[in-house]
């Protein structure tokens, strides 16, 4: 899995592309250890270029909304494929995380928290 | 129509998964949802038994995946741990954020995309046995 990250606006948007497996999820867990320790700016992870995620990234997505709960940041995917929102449906994450349709879609919900 | 392939009790070999997945995409001419979810399955339930067995012990695990007609029967057999997963039990995926946990999720996931479980412990190995129905294109 590649991941591209981008600082624009006190957001951190975190754009995956490939596969979130139990074999790339500790290399990403890494990336994100300070946003999870303390988030200080919002996070979008952009899943328009992620092919696949199973339960080891689901799990990521989880400990990362939990993170962010509490303080005034904001934390939202956005631009998932077909299979990938089917795990979220499934799984029932869907009614836990927020997922937005388009990068632009977390991007104005930011604009708007301001 | 058959492919069977065996790989360690290591993560890095998901992707061997990854290539046996390939050759089936190719001969079985499978829709990128059905592969993706045959893959989900069997990411699921073989990393469970690698994180589930005893990491300096290497043993084998043996899979194979048989289409009949419309019937995909998948069988993963290791010699590790006793480890039934048709015993799990599933995740409450209606809790709010706080209470939300990760486990059993996998097994879950796997379940919810296939259609009839057997497990069975024979000469000191588990032997797992699902088939996922396929749709219609694939008959």
């Amino acid at each position: 899995m590649q991941t591209t990250i981008t600082k624009a606006d006190n957001t951190t948007i975190f754009a995956l592309s490939g596969r979130l497996d139990s074999n790339s999820a500790p290399q990403f867990e890494q990336q994100l250890q300070d946003f999870l320790r303390e988030p200080s700016t919002h996070l979008v992870f952009d899943f328009n270029n992620l092919d696949y995620i199973s339960s080891a990234g689901l799990r990521i997505v989880l400990n990362t909304a939990k993170a962010y709960k509490s303080g005034g940041y904001l934390f939202s995917t956005c631009a998932m494929q077909e299979h990938v929102q089917e795990v979220f449906e499934i799984s029932g994450f869907d009614s836990i995380i927020t997922i937005h349709r388009s990068i632009d879609e977390s991007l104005s919900a930011v604009k708007q928290k301001k | 129509m058959k492919i069977s392939f065996r790989i360690n009790n290591d993560l890095a070999e998901l992707n061997t998964l990854l290539d046996q997945l390939q050759v089936l995409e190719q001969r079985w001419t499978l829709s990128r949802k059905t592969l993706a979810e045959i893959c989900l399955v069997l990411d699921e339930l073989i990393t469970n038994t690698i994180e589930h067995s005893d990491a300096d012990k290497r043993h084998p695990i043996d899979i194979s995946l048989i289409k009949t007609g419309s019937k995909l029967t998948i069988r993963i057999v290791d010699a590790g741990l006793p480890f039934d997963p048709t015993l799990c039990k599933s995740p409450d995926t209606n809790l709010p954020l706080e209470q939300r946990r990760c486990g059993g999720l996998g097994i879950f996931l796997a379940r919810q995309f296939s259609d009839h479980w057997y497990y069975n412990r024979l000469n000191d190995k588990n032997i797992l046995t699902l088939q996922k129905i396929l749709p219609k294109e694939h008959r």
